[in-house]
């Protein structure tokens, strides 16, 4: 059974300007999805509609087979939803330890040691971290609020290519060894490379390359 | 991690910001308890003056208008020399007040004293009175003033501190054939209380004290607080030293006419000067007073004066606290807001976690209270540093503002009103050394109830922003 069902969802930021047609698709826990497409397809509109974060003009997201409404959005992002962001979106005036409590259901602790990050960086500030402990922290976030699902948005957009490939390892490792179902949208052929699946979007449709 | 715990962390990370808002709250906070603590001070200050200064009014005979007046010629004299003569009238009231009117004044509710006299000039026979510094006619040498009253505890001149009981007691009601003399004269003269004074009744043939002998006994003795000052010319009869008081029905018997069965006049002192008003109806309402014979005269304008800076600068006070708590308002939730749009990246981040609206704003909120728990508190040793200068600064503002006093000596001198030569004790003025402003406890809690106020408006008016947003708008903001 899906995790997350999208069901003839279609969304319109302008009347008659549709971003998305008719999409559906069925995302599975424990497999990794990368969301391709050009600038402006609507890759974050997409990720937004899985998040809990809009709703859509025609159609249905379902998680665990049950509708995600306005009314029921904000428990959904908070029971089932972990977002990692290309800019991180990490507190600036908390630690990394702490960014990982605000929301943590899990211990912070071995998840941040478990992700590479040392005892001490993980009592700095968090902007004295560099970019790759920064996703590092946020992924951390996403582990630890124990969400089924992890939605990651460029989570490789600002990093160098070797911090990439470790944090798309991260993300991977999320996804088959936390049974996770991790979506990335990317603009990146190396981060879709290591998906189980790629969505394509093009002209607001959607197709699935396994 | 918990809405107090973010909180608390965004306020002790966030140093800068703290410390402007802190600066803003402390000052903010200094001023609004400065003007709780004025205000409470001015209406103190307020009660004070009216229960220093007390109220007063007379009521008298209306001489020129009563039905009741009369006026009898009783002697005529012919000088020879000039070989005019002079004719000698007697005016009397055939209406007066009797011991059960002032009993029923002093029972109205406000009323603190009712002091009447009945004075009569006369010699006491062995007594050696103090000299005055007037030259006199032979025949007044040993006449002194005696008063007669229906009791001396409500006479003027002990109720104002003039006069201290400082031995025996007071004349009462029921009392006859009694007196009180001064502690001076008693010495002078070798007496004591218990002794008795020797007099006679007026005789209307001889035109002199000559009548019947009458014995009163001293049963007290006062001390005088006040004489009269160096270089004052004053008669024997009128000094201070050589009064003497007796009951009422000596004072009729000695005067020796049924004419003067009671007193033409009654001073009569309330509590609170505010209510004068109010006390001067009841006593109009009273029954058994003939108002056809009398006419009252109201003297509340040492107390208006008095007053006047006061009321003055409690209108200023409360006119700039409003100012104050509103522009603090203002000031609170602009930068407020300001700063709520700097913090979109922050809720975004909330948001998108799964944290709610109000629990982002009730974040705010405590973070804001914290700090100002804190301001309050500190505004305590601000406030009481520069609240009495503020203070008097005011008031003395106000009293430059207020009307001019025609006559100024009525607000310094309020109480030195002269009797013949019974000058009545000076006391100061509750204003006249300032007012003395204190930060209380009852005006901080007014403070953190204000400023709690002000802040969850100001809050309130900031998270408008976050509230009208939806998480995917702030997410497209913090992109």
């Amino acid at each position: 059974m899906p995790i997350l069902e999208l069901k003839k969802v279609s969304y319109a930021y302008e009347k008659g300007k549709k971003v998305l047609q008719n999409v559906s698709a069925e995302l599975e826990a424990g497999k990794m999805y990368a969301i391709l497409g050009p600038s402006g397809s609507g890759k974050t509109t997409l990720l937004s509609l899985l998040g809990g974060l809009d709703v859509p003009a025609q159609g249905n997201v379902l998680f665990n087979g049950e509708g995600i409404t306005a009314k029921n959005m904000e428990a959904h992002r908070r029971n089932h939803i972990s977002l990692i962001f290309q800019s991180y979106n990490l507190i600036d005036y908390m630690t990394p330890v702490e960014n990982v409590r605000l929301t943590a259901k899990l211990d912070a602790a071995p998840i941040l040691e478990r992700l590479g990050l040392k005892q001490d960086e993980t009592a700095r500030n968090v902007l004295k971290l560099s970019g790759g402990q920064q996703q590092r922290v946020a992924i951390a976030r996403a582990l630890a609020s124990d969400a089924p699902v992890i939605l990651a948005d460029e989570p490789t957009g600002n990093l160098d290519a070797d911090t990439a490939g470790e944090i798309t390892e991260v993300l991977k490792e999320s996804a088959h060894t936390f049974g996770k179902c991790v979506v990335v949208v990317t603009h990146s052929g190396e981060v879709a490379k290591q998906a189980d699946v790629v969505l394509e979007i093009r002209r607001g449709r959607l197709s699935v390359n396994s | 991690m918990s809405i107090s715990k973010r909180a608390f962390l965004y306020v002790t990370r966030k140093t800068g910001k703290t410390v402007l808002l802190f600066a803003i709250l402390l000052i903010m906070a200094t001023f609004v308890l400065t003007g709780l603590s004025i205000q409470k001070a001015s209406k103190a200050t307020q009660l004070a003056l009216r229960q220093s200064l007390s109220g007063t009014f007379d009521i008298f005979v209306d001489w020129g208008n009563s039905p009741y007046v009369v006026t009898e010629t009783v002697r005529e004299d012919y000088d020879e020399e000039t070989g005019k003569t002079a004719t000698g009238f007697l005016m009397y009231s055939t209406v007066q007040f009797i011991p059960e009117n002032i009993a029923a004044i002093k029972d109205i509710s406000g009323v603190k004293y009712c002091s009447a006299r009945q004075d009569n000039l006369l010699p006491f026979e062995e007594l050696s009175l103090f000299p005055g510094t007037i030259a006199m006619d032979e025949k007044y040498k040993g006449y002194t003033k005696m008063f007669g009253v229906c009791n001396t505890q409500d006479d003027e001149l002990f109720t104002t501190g003039t006069l201290t009981l400082s031995n025996g007691r007071h004349i009462s009601a029921d009392d006859t054939h009694t007196a009180i003399i001064s502690q001076d004269l008693a010495e002078r003269n070798d007496l004591k209380v218990g002794d008795y004074l020797t007099a006679h009744c007026y005789n209307t043939d001889e035109d002199g004290f000559t009548g019947e002998e009458i014995k009163l006994q001293i049963i007290g003795l006062f001390t005088p607080n006040a004489i009269e000052p160096f270089g004052q010319t004053v008669t024997t009869y009128d000094k201070i030293q050589n009064r003497v008081f007796t009951d009422l029905q000596s004072s009729k018997e000695i005067d020796g006419g049924t004419i003067n069965y009671g007193f033409s006049s009654l001073h009569i002192t309330i509590a609170d000067p505010q209510d004068m008003a109010r006390v001067i109806a009841d006593v109009k309402a009273l029954p058994g007073i003939d108002w056809k014979a009398f006419r009252i005269e109201a003297d509340n304008k040492t107390y208006e004066n008095a007053a006047a800076p006061l009321a003055t600068l409690n209108e200023l006070v409360v006119t700039l606290l409003v100012v104050i708590i509103v522009v603090s308002a203002i000031i609170l939730a602009l930068i407020l807001t300001l700063w709520t749009k700097t913090r979109i990246h922050e809720i975004g981040v909330f948001l998108s976690v799964g944290i709610r609206k109000p629990a982002i704003i009730g974040q705010h909120l405590i973070e804001v209270l914290l700090i100002a728990i804190l301001a309050f508190g500190i505004s305590y040793f601000t406030s009481s540093a520069i609240a009495g200068q503020i203070g008097n600064h005011l008031l003395e503002q106000s009293m430059q503002g207020g009307p001019e006093d025609e006559d100024e000596d009525d607000v310094s001198a309020a109480a030195a009103v002269d009797i013949g030569a019974d000058y009545l004790i000076e006391k100061p003025l509750p204003t006249e050394n300032g007012i003395q402003v204190s930060v209380g406890a009852d005006n901080l809690a007014w403070l953190y109830l204000i400023g709690f106020a002000i802040i969850i408006m100001a809050v309130s008016t900031s998270s408008i922003t976050v509230m009208r947003l939806n998480p995917r708008e702030i997410l497209s903001k913090m992109s």
